[in-house]
């Protein structure tokens, strides 16, 4: 999948035109967007923890080298195997390597965007090993088909109807779609087999702590303690940015969190996985893999767009944004939607496949006031429409079209008699002061371009009749 | 080249000095800790049960593990209850001691009613239960039963996850958990369900030690 300018707007009027995935975002958005306020307005002196944050972070990055080289031999001291992965295919065939040096035939996953990010499932699937999404969402979009469309929510555009129906298919249990803790039992059962059975499991991170060589999971169904204490080898695949030195940065890094994210203090469970079991331990993982994952990232440390690996993926920028709030996740063409997807998946995929996306945006600014890293997406975004000039990514007729406005409007002259001749030229569009322009030029057909007036307001200045209206002097 | 050098080299070459901040530390002064843990908790649809000293917290297990009508209980062989032969303080049941049992653990938890851990420390701020593995210290056992009970003292309540972190000593064991509620999702039409994958109850009895 991809979002080029013309199938970023396809998908978005798609999603515009849908009803029920509207009232979904709506309700999402909201709640997330609104959970987030109380919950750091609870936080002392939460702005200056925020601008704490974003130091730390940024310190972080500077050095990231150094801190990686440490989390890699603490991480090791504690007997995880820690392994390095330049690409993605390059962390799918780490994995798949893992699964079959162990005869894995079964393996259960929590969720984890990097995962999407590279394609596992499919990877995993067509070497003849079944992967199995365990959290909720992600389980249901697993069984829909579909990407996930929040980074948080990954099921929002799916209703209880369409669950209830997959569930049946799935399962062959009838279900009532009204039932949601029917649902959910019903999950519950199916997944605890997969657990029991799994030969592996395989997660995401959402900090490694250099400190100790920990990594840290956070979710509230329990599903990535599932995954990583009850099969007996525990892979983790995670992005190279998500690095916190010490445990104190940790502590804010998580104080921060989910706090953002889902408007709660702390989720249910935050996973602390330092090593495999230890002999004398009763359960637990005899191995634990963790995969850094580089895959675009790197090189952007010391470039103008470093800022973006920042980011702790709360998804709090996706609730604010008025653009993701109407298109939904899925027009962005890639797990990472919202504003945060808009910046990222060009750099980490290509500009010209998400030549779409740094136009997904007003500019607003709502990504950049809620961000708990602070992230300047705004300025990013303008810098990739920069970059998609001078790289020429835009189509011939759309560079065309903005040189030819640039030269038309630098000169008064030439500003009067373009203007003059649209007028001439828009008369067979024109209706009342609208035009009705073509669907290709007017997608969606929700809202009408203003036709130029009959009299441009400096002909009308000029010719006096304004001083005489007025009273004038 | 290795991957790993190929990256670590990439990022060596855009190093720059950094002054990493002093760290951040709590600004919390909850005037009674016990009081805001269990308002936390208790909104966070978790349940806390008061006891005044050790004696009456086996009590309130006692009761507990009967109103559940609970069969077969697994428990981990730590304070405060390491000391006690749960056996024999509590023969109604069945029985299995983390590290100490024989059979399978990880199939005994799965058919198991109740799992009983104590803690290592308990976060006033977030409502929030820190449980770790290590000997006689089993992950599943507050992970796979529908209920985690859990038997914490007074004394080792902390602010939050800032003073936690700030007190901490020497390296982790394997894993460390800390649990701020029952499991729950709202993935289905963000309608709230109580007990996806983990426990449906999480029972903390807070005693005075």
């Amino acid at each position: 999948m991809t979002a080029t300018m013309h199938e970023f707007r396809h998908s978005a009027f798609v999603a515009i035109e849908d009803i029920q995935l509207q009232s979904a975002l709506e309700g999402a958005t909201h709640k997330f967007g609104s959970g987030r306020t109380d919950a750091l307005a609870e936080v002392p002196e939460v702005e200056a923890m925020r601008d704490h944050f974003k130091k730390v972070r940024s310190a972080t990055l500077s050095q990231l080298a150094h801190h990686l080289e440490t989390f890699e031999k603490n991480a090791t001291a504690a007997g995880a195997q820690v392994h390095w992965a330049a690409t993605g295919d390059d962390a799918c065939r780490i994995v798949l390597d893992i699964a079959q040096r162990h005869g894995v035939k079964l393996v259960t996953k929590s969720k984890s965007m990097a995962t999407e990010e590279i394609h596992l499932n499919q990877v995993l699937s067509k070497a003849g090993i079944e992967p199995v999404e365990t959290d909720l969402g992600e389980w249901i979009i697993q069984l829909a088909g579909d990407p996930p469309s929040h980074i948080i929510a990954p099921a929002i555009h799916k209703t209880r109807h369409q669950i209830a129906e997959m569930f049946t298919k799935e399962t062959g249990q009838q279900v009532s779609a009204d039932d949601i803790p029917g649902l959910t039992e019903l999950a519950r059962q199916v997944l605890r087999q997969k657990f029991l059975a799994a030969g592996m499991g395989i997660s995401g991170g959402n900090i490694m702590v250099a400190e100790t060589g920990s990594l840290v999971l956070v979710m509230n169904e329990g599903n990535g303690r599932l995954v990583t204490s009850t099969p007996p080898v525990h892979v983790a695949v995670v992005g190279l940015e998500k690095l916190a030195p010490t445990w104190d940065d940790a502590a804010v890094w998580l104080s921060l969190l989910a706090r953002s994210s889902t408007g709660q203090a702390l989720t249910i469970y935050t996973n602390i996985i330092t090593g495999p079991a230890r002999p004398t331990d009763p359960d637990g993982p005899q191995e634990v893999h963790i995969v850094i994952l580089d895959n675009g990232r790197s090189k952007l440390i010391g470039t103008k767009y470093e800022e973006v690996l920042q980011c702790i993926r709360c998804g709090a920028c996706l609730n604010a944004c008025p653009v993701y709030r109407e298109a939904g996740g899925h027009a962005y063409g890639n797990p990472y939607s919202g504003p945060i997807g808009a910046v990222i998946a060009p750099l980490l995929f290509g500009l010209d496949k998400y030549s779409g996306l740094p136009h997904a945006s007003s500019l607003c600014g709502a990504c950049k006031d809620v961000c708990p890293a602070r992230i300047d997406l705004p300025r990013m975004l303008l810098e990739l429409r920069a970059d998609e000039v001078e790289q020429r990514v835009l189509p011939w007729w759309e560079s065309m079209s903005e040189r030819a406005a640039a030269f038309g409007l630098a000169s008064p002259g030439l500003f009067k008699y373009g203007t003059a001749l649209i007028r001439q030229m828009q008369r067979p569009l024109a209706k009342g002061d609208k035009l009705n322009l073509p669907a290709k030029l007017n997608p969606g057909q929700s809202r009408q371009t203003p036709a130029l007036a009959k009299r441009s307001f400096h002909d009308i200045w000029q010719s006096g009749e304004l001083d005489n209206k007025n009273g004038g002097e | 080249m290795s991957a790993r050098d190929q990256i670590l080299n990439q990022l060596r070459s855009n190093e720059r000095p950094a002054e990493h901040p002093e760290p951040w530390r709590s600004r919390r002064n909850f005037p009674d800790l016990a009081e805001r843990f269990t308002q936390t908790l208790t909104a966070g649809k978790g349940e806390v049960i008061r006891a005044a000293n050790f004696e009456a917290a086996l009590n309130e297990i006692d009761t507990i593990l009967h109103e559940l009508q609970a069969k077969r209980v697994v428990v981990n062989d730590t304070a405060p209850l390491d000391g006690l032969d749960v056996g024999k303080q509590w023969p109604d049941f069945e029985w299995f001691v983390a590290g100490k049992s024989e059979g399978d653990i990880k199939s005994f938890c799965a058919g198991a009613d109740v799992g009983l851990s104590g803690a290592d420390a308990a976060l006033a701020e977030t409502g929030s239960v820190v449980v770790s593995s290590g000997p006689g210290k089993s992950r599943l056992a507050t992970l796979l039963p529908p209920v985690h009970l859990a038997i914490v003292p007074t004394s080792i309540l902390t602010s939050d996850i800032l003073t936690w972190t700030a007190a901490r000593q020497g390296q982790p064991g394997a894993n460390r958990v800390l649990v701020s509620g029952p499991s729950k999702t709202a993935d289905i039409e963000q309608v709230l369900a109580i007990g996806v994958h983990g426990p449906k109850r999480f029972i903390v009895v807070l005693y005075d030690d």
